[in-house]
């Protein structure tokens, strides 16, 4: 961080609900529209200016912009960061709930969060006799 | 009717289950050395576990979490996945305990040699975690393992003096033994009592079963009918190994000293159905271990789990239970001795506990994922005190293994 020019005003007010990212966020479930896991939340990505970047007075506030997940994990608990390249995001349009979990607004099939699983289950999972059986 | 049905179906499994290989190996050990003065250590175990598995189970019903899920949120990321490394290994360590145990039960049934069992064993637990619905995998398994029940009949069979053996309940430790010996196997008997594997079996059934607040009621009889039950089998196996075993200064080392007991005091029947009881109740919670596994994965990473869906809706949780199987098998193979694994499985249980326990404490008394099912002033006081009671096993279980060369 570098030396702050003066005391930060106060946040101004706003309305509806406050989410807190540590308390809200991160480390939360996700599942998609039908109810179906897809991740957990492993670190955030914002919008706005870059880290060490001179913040002149009236710049907008950063925005939340992604949920990300995959190896962003790693970094978080051992430190570093992965190129932003390398960093699989669920955008914050398509979160449409957060509550105990992060609910999105569409399929968990077509998000790049969802490559693992999906490469998991066709190349292994789905050709092992039964894989497709329906339990119930 | 039908109702007073599942209730009792739900009472008979939870006692069927409770027992498995960690109870089997250490109760009979416990009773062949102690005699019957550390059975308060089972009240205690059996006590914390219906306290814990009630807690885990109204937190999985009342905001369909499950366990990891819980201690992921409420930890962070950073001691989350440490507590998920020590609990994946504890667990896989038991998962191994039981397919040996599974096999060497086959063995004593067969007379093959039980390495040679091991894969068909885990074969079997591959086959029933793929392909059989949850309900009947549990109901199948709860009511075989019922037959251990003949540790109870055989300790009448046996005609004990009931008042010298009623005598052995005072906590005191024996002549040939130390204090530190005591101390060491109290703990392996806390740890087998209350194994976490126990915990996250239980809340992520719950969510597998889709249970939801107007199952809690069920749920509580299940685990306080259910599980002090399970507790007294357990109990009787102590009972018979102190009877038989003790006086003939046979301290228990293998699992045909373990049914020696019943061997002697119901004869073949009762052998016949004493392994019977054994294989079921070892594959049940190799199953419920196995699966475990899964569900802490799958859980900690936001993975897609669950028996109730098709196992390509949850790929990466088939997959590493396929892989922790076949982990298990590897470790078999090296020809290590299950009995071993099982007695250090245990102990290891008790002191990855307060990783599991604490978060489902807090949990539980945040009405966010609670609303109104928060913990009661009872059940929080009980908490707490079990809360230390689990702190001060867990701290003490090692320095007490180093010092007593693991109990020898």
């Amino acid at each position: 961080m570098t030396a702050q020019p003066g005391p930060l005003r106060p946040a101004p007010k706003v309305a509806g609900r406050i989410l807190d990212a540590q308390l809200h966020l991160l480390d939360r479930q996700v599942l998609d529209h039908d109810g179906v896991p897809v991740t957990t939340v492993d670190d955030l990505e914002l919008a706005g200016p870059a880290v060490d970047d001179a913040i002149e007075p009236g710049t907008p506030a950063p925005v939340l912009s992604a949920l990300l997940t995959g190896p962003v994990l790693g970094t978080r608990v051992f430190g570093g960061r992965p190129p932003s390249s390398r960093l699989i995001r669920i955008p914050w349009k398509d979160v449409a709930e957060v509550g105990v979990v992060v609910r999105l607004g569409v399929s968990g099939e077509s998000l790049d969060a969802g490559w693992v699983e999906r490469w998991v289950r066709d190349k292994i999972i789905a050709r092992i006799p039964g894989g497709r059986h329906d339990p119930r | 009717m039908k109702r007073l049905l599942r209730v009792a179906l739900g009472i008979l499994t939870a006692i069927g289950g409770f027992v498995d290989i960690g109870d089997l190996v250490t109760n009979a050990v416990v009773g062949s050395r102690f005699g019957l003065s550390l059975v308060w250590v089972v009240a205690l175990g059996v006590l914390g576990i219906c306290l814990f598995a009630n807690m885990s189970g109204r937190v999985a019903a009342a905001s369909g979490r499950a366990t990891f899920e819980v201690i992921r949120e409420r930890l962070g990321a950073r001691a989350g996945l440490a507590n998920l490394a020590a609990s994946f290994l504890i667990n896989l360590m038991t998962v191994t305990a039981e397919i040996g145990g599974v096999a060497l039960a086959l063995q004593l049934a067969s007379s093959v040699y039980y390495l040679l069992w091991i894969p068909v064993a885990a074969l079997a637990v591959w086959l029933v975690v793929w392909r059989v619905r949850f309900s009947i995998m549990e109901n199948v398994t709860g009511l075989l393992g019922l037959t251990l029940v003949i540790f109870a009949v055989a300790l009448f069979l046996l005609k004990p003096d009931w008042g010298s053996l009623a005598g052995q309940l005072t906590p005191a430790v024996p002549e040939q033994e130390t204090v530190w010996t005591y101390s060491y196997y109290a703990i392996a008997l806390f740890g087998a009592a209350m194994t976490p594997y126990e915990v996250f079996f239980f809340s992520s059934g719950a969510v597998e079963e889709g249970w939801t607040v107007k199952d809690l009621l069920q749920e509580r009889i299940n685990v306080l009918v259910g599980f002090p039950l399970g507790g007294l089998l357990s109990v009787s196996i102590a009972a018979c190994a102190a009877v038989v075993l003790l006086p003939a200064g046979i301290s228990v080392t293998s699992l045909s000293q373990v049914i020696l007991p019943v061997a002697e005091g119901a004869g073949k029947i009762g052998l016949a159905l004493v392994l019977l009881g054994i294989v079921a109740a070892t594959f049940g919670a190799a199953l419920e271990t196995t699966l475990s596994s899964g569900y802490t994965l799958a859980q900690f990473f936001g993975w897609s789990w669950g028996k109730f869906r098709r196992p390509a809706e949850a790929a990466r949780f088939h997959l590493s239970m396929i892989v922790c199987l076949l982990a298990g098998i590897a470790v078999l193979a090296t020809g290590v001795d299950p009995v071993l694994v099982t007695e250090y499985s245990v102990v290891f249980s008790a002191i990855a506990l307060p990783l599991t326990y604490l978060p489902i404490l807090i949990v539980a008394n945040d009405p966010q994922y609670m609303r109104e099912h928060v913990n009661g002033r009872v059940v929080n006081a009980l908490g707490m005190v079990y809360l230390v009671i689990i702190l001060v096993a867990s701290i003490a279980a090692i320095p007490l293994m180093i010092v007593t060369g693991a109990g020898a």
